[in-house]
C-alpha cells in the first residue's frame, strides 16, 4: 500500500528533492501536481519547503554582505614586485 | 624595467580594486581572492605578448580572472565527498519517508527578523562552513554568480541532476543544523 501511495504522490524523500529542484530550475507539470498533491496531504514537507526557503534568503544574504576591506596598496605593491621580479 | 613591465604595474594601480571586489564576491574568501588577483596578473605578464589591444585591458584582465575563479570552482567540485550516501538515510526510512526524529518541527518564529538578527546569522554562517566543501560550494554558486543553474553546471562540469541532488543534501543538513543550534537552544 505505502509503495502505491509513493508511487501516486511521491515520498517525503522524492517531495524535498523536488522542493529543492523548483528552487534552483524549473519543474515539468507533472513534478508540479505531484509535489502539490504531496503537500496537501503532508504538513512536514509544507514546513520543509517554507523553511527551505527562508534559508534560500538566509544564504543569500550571507554571502551577499559586504565583503572585508583590504589594504589594496600593500597588495598592488606586493604584485608589482613579483612582476619586476620575473 | 621593459616596457610591458611599465604598462603592466600601470594596470596593477588602476585596476586591482575592482578585480579583487570582484573576486572576493565570487569566491567569498578574501585571502583566496587575493591570490587569485595576484595569479591574473602573472598571467597577463606572461601573456602579454599576446594581448593586441582588441579589447579593453580591463577586459582583457578580467577574462582570466573569470578563467582562475572557474579554476577554483571545479578544483572544489571534483574532490570526492564519500559521506554522500548516508546522509539520505540518516533523514529518511527506507520508505522515503521522514525518519521520526527528523520531521521538520514548526520553528515558531519571526522570520522576517531573523535574517536581521546577527546571532542567527552566526548559526547560519557557521552550519554553511561546516558542509562539506563540494556541497557548499554548490549552495553558494546560485548566489555568485548570476547565472542559472545551468550554466553553472556546465562550468563547473557537474550534471544537472547530480546539482540539484547535492543541492538537497546540502540543504537537509543545513537545515537540521540551524534547528539544532538555533531553535532547539
Amino acid at each position: 500500500m505505502k509503495k502505491i501511495m509513493n508511487i501516486l504522490f511521491l515520498s517525503c524523500l522524492k517531495a524535498s528533492e523536488l522542493i529543492e529542484k523548483k528552487l534552483h530550475l524549473k519543474l515539468s507539470r507533472k513534478e508540479k501536481i505531484k509535489l502539490n498533491v504531496h503537500k496537501a496531504m503532508c504538513k512536514a514537507c509544507t514546513l520543509y519547503e517554507h523553511q527551505s526557503e527562508f534559508l534560500e534568503k538566509g544564504i543569500a544574504k550571507h554571502l551577499n554582505k559586504k565583503s572585508e576591506e583590504i589594504d589594496s596598496q600593500q597588495l598592488k605593491k606586493q604584485i608589482t614586485e613579483k612582476i619586476s621580479s620575473l | 624595467m621593459t616596457e610591458n613591465k611599465v604598462l603592466l604595474s600601470n594596470w596593477v594601480s588602476e585596476f586591482t580594486d575592482e578585480l579583487y571586489s570582484w573576486a572576493v564576491f565570487k569566491v567569498s574568501d578574501s585571502e583566496l581572492a587575493q591570490d587569485l588577483v595576484q595569479d591574473t596578473f602573472l598571467v597577463a605578464a606572461e601573456k602579454i605578448e599576446n594581448f593586441r589591444g582588441d579589447s579593453s585591458p580591463k577586459t582583457w584582465l578580467f577574462s582570466i580572472l573569470k578563467n582562475k575563479i572557474i579554476d577554483v570552482y571545479r578544483k572544489k567540485t571534483n574532490k570526492p565527498v564519500n559521506i554522500e550516501n548516508d546522509v539520505l538515510s540518516k533523514f529518511f526510512d527506507a520508505a522515503g519517508a521522514w525518519e521520526n526524529d527528523r520531521v521538520p518541527k514548526n520553528w515558531n518564529e519571526e522570520e522576517g527578523h531573523l535574517l536581521d538578527d546577527s546571532e542567527f546569522q552566526l548559526v547560519l554562517a557557521k552550519c554553511l562552513d561546516a558542509l562539506p566543501e563540494k556541497w557548499s560550494t554548490c549552495v553558494r554558486l546560485k548566489y555568485l554568480s548570476e547565472k542559472k543553474g545551468e550554466e553553472i553546471c556546465q562550468e563547473v562540469g557537474i550534471a544537472l541532476t547530480n546539482y540539484w541532488q547535492i543541492v538537497h543534501r546540502a540543504k537537509l543538513q543545513l537545515r537540521n543544523c540551524i534547528e539544532t543550534n538555533w531553535f532547539n537552544e
